[in-house]
């Protein structure tokens, strides 16, 4: 028996067995083991019911998660050019959902990793599996949120293409003062919600990122310079080509700095592979009676390409194929 | 109120005295039978559930790659590696690029296929190599296992340099069959 300031607590076994009872001196209640029992067993059981059953639901949003990003990447091979110069699409989840955009140049191609999460459950450990995919190359910001994404790809040629970069935008507004008559025509001919153009950064609106072409400005959040084509955001300087196409330079406003260096790292990993195959078709060719004596160039821009560290190297890889390609061009037996 | 046994522990459950803890008991026994079922009766409930939902997720990931493989057959002839560029032919395939592919073993594993393979349909028998190419029928560029599951099949033209009168791209009908990579047993 215990008894404290009033308070008294008993066990025994009664005729009808156990029997635990407490309560308040004279004014207790008996509590039978069998209800002992049940109370704990039956505590078990739901606290079992709830874990489980909590666990179920991360499961099924981890589930959905890794189908919604697997589903995006599928979504985006249909936005690939063909002889197109570009092409836009917007997808639409019934949600407001964040796309997580992961790059790493590890291995022969790098991998391009997409995960996705709604945006009510945010969380950084919240995204499902990541789906990888090593042909594809979304420049953007390491995590994009919207309920309306608008995707558009563009090839990227070094000299002969080597890939389509898809540039993804969400929620965020652009507001691109004096562009350029090449990103002037582009934003006019695909139609973009996202984008607006303007002259001065005053005519922007507060909450759009501005990106100032050719000039700096205490409130341009990117600046972008033709003659050093470079583009300076976050801090950060990256460096663009557009001998060929102005791919990188989409990428290069769209990305954030890490994104975008390493997306030129895989790019140019590609251009190395891609040139050994026509190294090798060359060389089949040749003894078919088409020749091109492209050899040479194209183990110099797959010898460049290996050296590739960092976008300002663009500046080696760039002369090698502007070469190729004047090369190439002259050829009755083209190779590409 | 009285410890009506003499129990030298509080909590004396095994110990019934003749004909006064025995109902008591049963009633225990009881009890923990019921409890016993119903964690058994819930455990396998979740086993149910877990195997109608793996099943359903299975189904959903073969589904999904299926759909991943059919997309990429419908884009790859427009992929670097595959394209015709000498000319503006959207879609035609480069069979002599594609023959080069074929040694490249960094490929293998890029377009994520268990099986990736081209025929031409009116070649001749065999598979392509650099003596019998262009008269054969079919260039395997992945074939990774045996057991890869459903194939997803395209037309497509393949274009190739032809040496003979001068020389010229000739273009012949193909079909790409393609499956995506297994997702486990």
């Amino acid at each position: 028996m215990v008894k404290k300031k009033g308070f008294e607590m008993s066990f025994g076994l009664n005729k009808k067995g156990f029997e635990m009872s407490f309560g308040l001196n004279k004014k207790g209640f008996e509590m039978s083991f069998a209800w002992l029992f049940s109370i704990i067993v039956g505590a078990v059981i739901i606290f079992l019911a709830i874990y489980a059953t909590t666990k179920l639901v991360v499961t099924e949003k981890t589930v959905q998660n890794t189908e919604t990003a697997k589903e995006f990447g599928i979504l985006l091979n249909p936005v690939e050019t063909g002889l197109e110069e570009s092409k836009l699409a917007t997808v639409s989840f019934p949600v407001e959902t964040v796309i997580l955009n992961d790059c790493s140049t590890s291995g022969d191609f790098g991998r391009q990793g997409i995960s996705a999460t709604s945006k009510s459950n945010f969380k950084a450990d919240s995204a499902g599996v990541e789906s990888g995919f090593k042909n594809k190359y979304i420049f953007s910001e390491n995590s994009v949120d919207g309920k309306d994404f608008e995707i558009f790809s563009k090839p990227f040629k070094m000299p002969f293409k080597t890939a389509d970069v898809v540039f993804l935008i969400g929620n965020k507004k652009y507001c691109f003062v004096s562009p350029s008559t090449d990103i002037e025509e582009d934003i006019r001919a695909l139609k973009f919600t996202g984008i607006k153009t303007a002259d001065k950064v005053s005519e922007c609106d507060k909450d759009s990122e501005k990106v100032c072409f050719e000039f700096s400005d205490r409130e341009c959040d990117t600046e972008v310079y033709s003659l050093s084509k470079s583009v300076k955001k976050s801090g950060k300087t990256e460096y663009y080509d557009d001998e060929f196409d102005n791919s990188l330079l989409w990428g290069a406003i769209f990305a954030s700095p890490e994104i975008y260096e390493c997306q030129v790292q895989r790019l140019m990993k590609r251009t190395g592979e891609i040139s050994l195959v026509y190294l090798g078709k060359t060389e089949y060719l040749t003894a078919k009676g088409c020749s091109s004596n492209l050899e040479e160039g194209l183990n110099g821009l797959e010898d460049a390409t290996k050296k590739f560290k960092n976008s300002f190297d663009l500046r080696a890889v760039s002369p090698i194929a502007s070469e190729l390609e004047r090369r190439n061009n002259g050829l009755t037996c083209k190779l590409f | 109120m009285d410890l009506r046994v003499n129990c030298s522990r509080p909590l004396c459950i095994g110990i019934a005295r003749r004909g006064v803890g025995r109902k008591g008991q049963m009633k225990i026994q009881q009890m923990a039978f019921v409890l016993v079922a119903l964690a058994i009766f819930f455990a396998l409930v979740l086993i149910f559930y877990l195997s109608v939902r793996v099943s359903n997720l299975k189904d959903s990931a073969v589904g999904l790659k299926d759909e991943e493989t059919r997309e990429i057959v419908k884009k790859i002839g427009q992929s670097a590696e595959f394209v015709y560029t000498q000319s503006d032919c959207s879609g035609c395939v480069d069979l002599d690029k594609v023959l080069i592919l074929k040694d490249r073993n960094v490929y293998k594993d890029f377009w994520g296929f268990d099986y990736l393979k081209l025929e031409i349909i009116e070649g001749k028998d065999g598979e392509c190599n650099k003596f019998n190419y262009p008269n054969c029928k079919t260039i395997s560029l992945v074939n990774s296992t045996k057991d890869f599951g459903s194939v997803v099949s395209g037309f497509a033209p393949f274009c190739y340099w032809e040496s003979e009168k001068g020389g010229y791209t000739r273009c012949v009908l193909g079909r790409i069959y393609a499956s995506g990579k297994g997702i486990g047993k």
